[in-house]
């Protein structure tokens, strides 16, 4: 009895099914044929390049994503070292699958930032009582007396994706554990105090001050600013005074004898050590 | 013949009507400010390039001295305000870029001349002065825009040969609260702001000038028509009377309340064919062209209910503002100093922070007239759109920059704004939208001036 009427519902969905079928099978067809000739020939290298990146989409390297630098990176092989969060790992292994010689620093980019004014090193004339946004606060004299250095409200945390800084006691600390190198901090700074610095050894120095003020100015508003003596840049030349400022010439970065007579002589200790 | 008196034919949409305040210093003449022992004259007070100093250390300088200038065409020179010795060329306090190169003078002060006020010239004929020699009289004098924006003078004098040039606006709306630099200017001064404008609108080839004046300052508008009388020039100035409304003073809203026409959204009034100069520019004009002499002082009002005694002080330019307000000396704490007015003024907090070119009032307010710290969530009335003379959508706006949305910003026109403040005076909820999409104005700049 159960089996009949089964029978009998299995006879009336027939032509139901049938129908399905068919359409499925036309549009079946259909793919193929359009899988044959519709293809777009791509070349293999793009997929296994973007496989080699990190998927981040951070927009270090300059283009929208992971993909289209991929794309970019096989048109034109001189931009193997672009992808600072893959480092030189990254760049090693794009050079394989483009078999050219890496073109890229064998050395990890990092950002820097040049301050080391913490709460209670700076002066300030005010209560800065505005939008909490560093953006806002450098358009007002009122937020910290010093024009040059950290605001501290954090506009390079938010922007970070990798949780790589952070506000403490209102100085940006760069976490090195974390950081990658992708740049988006040093473009919201308002004040450029984040530089991207290729780190040659685990540990760079740093100038950290950015205050262009007279050494007077500098040490009335700020007690770690540099105040421009040049006492460094008579023990090594990687340190270049120029506005008040000494600076440090990355592209002749070393560490010798002269550079820690430079460190240890500078006398508001505005040369330090970061990098993990 | 009368004068005629062009009664608000046109209008703008939006606006606010704040209290004006302006009782507190409007029937207080100008006199001469306080004598500083130390001047600090920016390098840059203007829009443009920088000026190069052209003095040293140690060196004496006289009044009206050229101390820095510049080659490039849109900028202007800077003059000694007072006699005296350069102590420095330093970088120093500047109430709009914060720090800034100045010229620092210490004021000799036994040659301390005020700049006196002389009377107009019983055979003034403005037929002798050529358009170029106005411009080049204008240039030499180093004046910029005293209403705020500080663009040099001498460029915006400058016609361009394809595009109309028939309208000059001189405008004596001074519609900010607290400040009455302007109408003083007007009532005691009314000669040389309609001779200056006579000699602009030479210099720029227009026939047509309008002095736009609201409908708050009687006084003024009464003696500028005596002054137009006077001089007889009734036929081609006329007396535009504007109704009081935050920002009838705004070059956009002002062009389209006086004449009608609409400067294009990103546009300048020089496309349509009108120019906007300011009353205390007109002036400066007249004494740059006629008396030659180049801008070193500058009207200040000192106000604010934090003030004792209220002035209008006349005063070289470089007196650092802490001066001029113990001049006026407190009588409670200042909770803000704020550089104009407090609509669209800058708070600044270094008393050491000079007056500039652009510079027309010291606004000192108490703690009871401030609204800080209380913003609420926004509750979509839409009181910001209805006020915004610029049909932006300001909560929208604040928004996108909260977020970060800065191609949703752009979209929604964010770089049209004129950061005239109506949008957060009205905000029910106290949230500081002109503050946000000023932040998102700075930032969108930069952004621009990256890339190129």
């Amino acid at each position: 009895m159960i089996c009949a009427t089964f029978i009998g519902d299995l006879q009336a969905a027939l032509p139901a099914g049938l129908l399905l079928l068919g359409v499925g099978g036309t549009l079946a067809v259909a793919l193929l044929f359009a899988h044959q000739t519709l293809r777009v020939e791509q070349d293999p290298r793009v997929e296994a390049i973007y496989q080699v990146l990190p998927h981040l989409d951070c927009g270090a390297c300059g283009y929208a994503g992971c993909s289209s630098y991929a794309k970019a990176v096989l048109a034109d092989p001189t931009l193997i070292g672009r992808c600072s969060p893959g480092g030189p790992a990254v760049a090693q292994r794009l050079a394989a699958i483009l078999s050219v010689e890496s073109a890229g620093s064998s050395h990890p980019i990092r950002a820097v930032v040049h301050c080391n004014a913490h709460t209670m090193d700076k002066t300030y004339y005010g209560n800065y009582e505005g939008i909490a946004s560093c953006i806002a606060g450098n358009t007002l004299t009122s937020a910290q007396a010093c024009r040059f250095g950290c605001l501290g409200m954090g506009d390079c945390v938010r922007a970070c994706r990798f949780d790589a800084i952070h506000m403490v006691d209102g100085l940006a600390t760069v976490d090195y554990q974390r950081c990658t190198g992708c740049g988006a901090c040093a473009k919201v700074c308002p004040r450029g105090i984040i530089e991207m610095v290729t780190f040659q050894q685990s540990m760079m120095m740093v100038v950290a001050c950015n205050s262009k003020e007279d050494g007077r100015t500098t040490r009335a508003m700020c007690k770690a600013g540099c105040i421009g003596c040049g006492l460094c840049a008579k023990q090594s030349d990687i340190f270049v005074v120029s506005d008040n400022l000494s600076k440090i010439d990355y592209s002749h970065y070393r560490h010798d004898e002269g550079t820690d007579q430079a460190m240890a002589k500078c006398p508001t200790k505005v040369i330090i050590w970061r990098g993990c | 013949m009368e004068v005629a008196i062009n009664k608000g034919r046109f209008s703008f949409r939006g606006g606010v009507h704040p209290a004006d305040r302006k009782e507190l210093a409007q029937d207080q003449a100008i006199l001469p400010g306080p004598i500083p022992s130390q001047l600090v004259v920016p390098l840059s007070q203007h829009i443009g390039q920088v000026c190069r100093p052209l003095v040293k250390k140690g060196q004496l300088v006289q009044q009206g001295e050229l101390i820095a200038d510049q080659d490039a065409y849109v900028s202007a020179p800077v003059h000694a305000p007072m006699a005296g010795k350069v102590k420095e060329v330093s970088l120093q306090p500047h109430p709009v870029l914060g720090r800034c190169m100045a010229v620092v003078i210490e004021v000799d002060q036994n040659s301390v001349g005020q700049a006196d006020q002389p009377q107009l010239p019983a055979d003034l004929d403005l037929a002798k002065y050529q358009p170029e020699k106005i411009r080049q009289d204008v240039r030499n004098a180093g004046l910029v825009g005293m209403g705020g924006a500080g663009f040099p003078t001498h460029v915006k004098l400058d016609p361009n040969p394809n595009r109309p040039h028939d309208t000059l606006i001189v405008n004596g709306c001074e519609c900010e609260p607290y400040i009455t630099c302007d109408y003083r200017l007007m009532v005691e001064r009314p000669l040389k702001v309609v001779v200056g404008a006579l000699l602009a609108a030479k210099a720029w080839g227009s026939r047509q000038i309008y002095i736009a004046i609201e409908d708050n300052k009687p006084k003024a508008i009464q003696s500028i028509s005596n002054a137009i009388r006077a001089i007889g020039v009734e036929g081609r100035i006329e007396v535009a009377v504007l109704p009081t409304r935050y920002p009838q003073g705004g070059e956009r809203q002002l062009i389209r309340a006086v004449t009608g026409r609409i400067v294009p959204t990103g546009g300048i009034p020089p496309m349509i064919g009108v120019l906007v100069l300011n009353v205390a520019t007109a002036s400066a004009i007249a004494d740059a062209v006629v008396w030659s002499r180049p801008l070193t002082h500058r009207i200040v009002t000192v106000t604010g209910s934090a003030v004792a005694r209220p002035a209008n002080l006349e005063v070289p330019i470089g007196t650092p503002v802490g001066q001029l307000i113990d001049h006026c000396s407190l009588k409670h704490a200042a909770a803000r100093v704020v550089l104009g007015g407090p609509m669209m003024g800058i708070a600044i907090a270094d008393p050491n922070t000079p007056i500039i070119k652009t510079t027309n009032a010291i606004v000192v307010l108490g703690d009871h007239e401030l609204r800080m710290g209380q913003q609420g969530p926004c509750i979509r009335c839409g009181r910001c759109v209805d006020a915004c003379p610029e049909g932006l959508n300001p909560s929208l706006l604040a928004r996108t920059v909260q977020q970060y949305a800065w191609d949703l910003a752009k979209d929604n026109f964010i770089t049209a704004c004129i950061e005239c403040g109506c949008c957060s005076y009205v905000c029910p909820a106290g949230i500081e939208l002109a503050g946000y999409i000023k932040t998102g104005k700075a930032f969108l700049a930069r952004q621009t001036s990256k890339k190129t």
